[in-house]
């Protein structure tokens, strides 16, 4: 996956969130934004799923500008990648399965009996057979994320955008969810994720961007940003964060 | 009916509730005993026989006039109700003026007004379409209120999935949001049909022969009051009783949101 990313400006009001950023990647298949809270990576991921506008500059998506000119190009943009959120965001009022077969029947105009067999076919891999028929109330939160997942992955999108996917689990429920999305990577799917666990970042990543302060403030391969040469801004973040692993 | 008790105060002590039942009912069969010896009435049940047929009649005009009003007040409801949050500012306003105006003058005023000024001037004649549309006025600006709760009940985050996953907005609206909307707010509609049920008894003044104005002519007539009303009540009972019963259910049954 081509990204680009041209002078990309975002505020709310009287605060600047990004503030011009550029960036141009080549053949990127997994890539991990890490950084401080409030520092600007999960308005980066949203702009990039089409869900916020930017105030100025442009989005390149191997080649192709991210139109946002319009909520109809910018729907039909969204029908092209997967979204993962930090709070699962599973329709409450749907089984397990009607919330994967739900958008490839109203969105992508699969047949009800076909949608209905890839969703079981998703979920039978990942183990969540079992869970098809339950309400959200009923999983776990590891679970709930795990076939949010599979939903955003059920309609083949381009590649997944993932916005701090393991944040409000509890510990135990990390590892399975980080496994599967491990799983997806393996079998080539493109990646953009948002996140705090720093081994995961390091493992999972091609490359990574550390997004704070409104802007890129460093980025490379994981073990050049692991390493002990990088900006001092990111060590010194690091250090915080690795403090008790 | 066990795990309904179960989630009482008081636990599950079956004998505790029912002898608490028995004894509420006969503490207020004492009262009414004790008020009507004091009154020294002398029931005379024979005059409501002879208008047996006016009362049932008027039950029924009661019965289909309020179901037509539901249905017309739903469809006034989810207008309104999604009209208070539209971008197109007369409808809005439209929306809220029709809500505050009706929400805030009591349904006699309105009664009143509609009958004798709206209906007159359009040439509306007939006066039970007149009562399903006021009825259907009165209740649609309540029914308007709770749709308008219950879509902002829904979080934002319900909205911005719906986006990201490529639904249009009208298919969010019909997919994610009304199907939540809906299993919340059936326990203030069922109430408010409740009302509506209720609240139709004040069209007797337009006289609609409906369920109170049979009691209001016999009562004219015979000067036999509590025979007239005590029924009346009776009646209005077994209209209401069985949906706040179902309200009950209801809310049980959808209580699957946490």
């Amino acid at each position: 996956m081509k990204l680009e990313l041209r002078n990309l400006t975002k505020t709310y009001g009287p605060l600047t969130v990004l503030d011009r950023v550029s960036l141009s990647l080549e053949e990127v298949h997994s890539l991990v934004f890490i950084g401080p809270s409030g520092g600007g990576k999960t308005t980066l991921l949203r702009l990039i799923a089409g869900l916020e506008t930017p105030d100025d500059g442009e989005i390149i998506i191997n080649d192709h500008p991210v139109e946002f000119g319009s909520e109809e190009t910018l729907r039909e943009y969204r029908k092209r990648i997967g979204m993962v959120f930090q709070a699962y965001n599973l329709f409450p009022h749907l089984t397990a399965l009607e919330n994967i077969t739900l958008p490839l029947v109203k969105v992508h105009g699969y047949a009800p009996e076909r949608a209905r067999e890839e969703a079981l076919i998703l979920l039978e891999r990942f183990h969540l057979a079992d869970q098809a028929v339950k309400k959200p109330a009923q999983l776990s939160g590891g679970q709930k994320q795990r076939i949010a997942i599979c939903r955003a992955v059920a309609i083949r999108p381009e590649f997944l955008l993932l916005d701090e996917p393991t944040s409000a689990l509890d510990p135990e429920y990390t590892s399975e969810v980080l496994d599967l999305i491990g799983e997806l990577r393996s079998e080539g799917m493109r990646l953009i994720l948002v996140t705090h666990e720093m081994g995961f970042a390091r493992q999972a990543a091609d490359y990574l961007l550390f997004v704070g302060d409104g802007g890129i403030i460093s980025q490379g391969r994981p073990e050049i940003l692991f390493g002990k040469t990088g900006d001092e801004r990111v060590s010194r973040f690091l250090n915080k964060v690795l403090k008790y692993n | 009916m066990n795990s309904y008790l179960h989630d009482l105060p008081g636990g599950t002590n079956r004998k505790a509730h029912l002898i608490s039942g028995v004894f509420v009912a006969l503490l207020l069969a004492g009262v009414f005993w004790f008020g009507f010896s004091r009154l020294g009435y002398r029931f005379a049940w024979s005059t409501i026989y002879e208008y047996r047929l006016n009362f049932l009649r008027g039950y029924g005009i009661t019965l289909l006039l309020s179901l037509f009003a539901l249905i017309l007040s739903l469809l006034l409801g989810v207008l309104f109700g999604l009209g208070q949050k539209s971008r197109f500012l007369p409808y809005r306003y439209f929306s809220l003026f029709y809500v505050e105006l009706i929400r805030g003058t009591p349904l006699l005023v309105q009664i009143l007004i509609f009958f004798y000024v709206i209906a007159n001037a359009a040439g509306l004649n007939n006066r039970f379409v007149v009562g399903v549309l006021i009825m259907a006025l009165f209740a649609g600006a309540y029914i308007a209120e709770i749709i308008r709760g219950g879509v902002e009940s829904i979080g934002e985050s319900q909205r911005e999935t719906a986006r990201s996953l490529g639904f249009s907005p009208v298919q969010t609206y019909r997919y994610v949001i009304f199907p939540q909307v809906l299993t919340r707010i059936l326990p203030s509609l069922a109430g408010q049909l409740a009302s509506l049920i209720k609240d139709s008894s004040l069209l007797s003044v337009i006289a609609i022969k409906e369920f109170t104005m049979a009691a209001r002519e016999m009562n004219a007539n015979t000067f036999s009051t509590l025979e007239a009303y005590v029924p009346l009540a009776v009646g209005y009972l077994l209209l209401t009783l069985p949906i706040s019963r179902l309200t009950r259910l209801l809310e049980r049954k959808f209580s699957y949101e946490t």
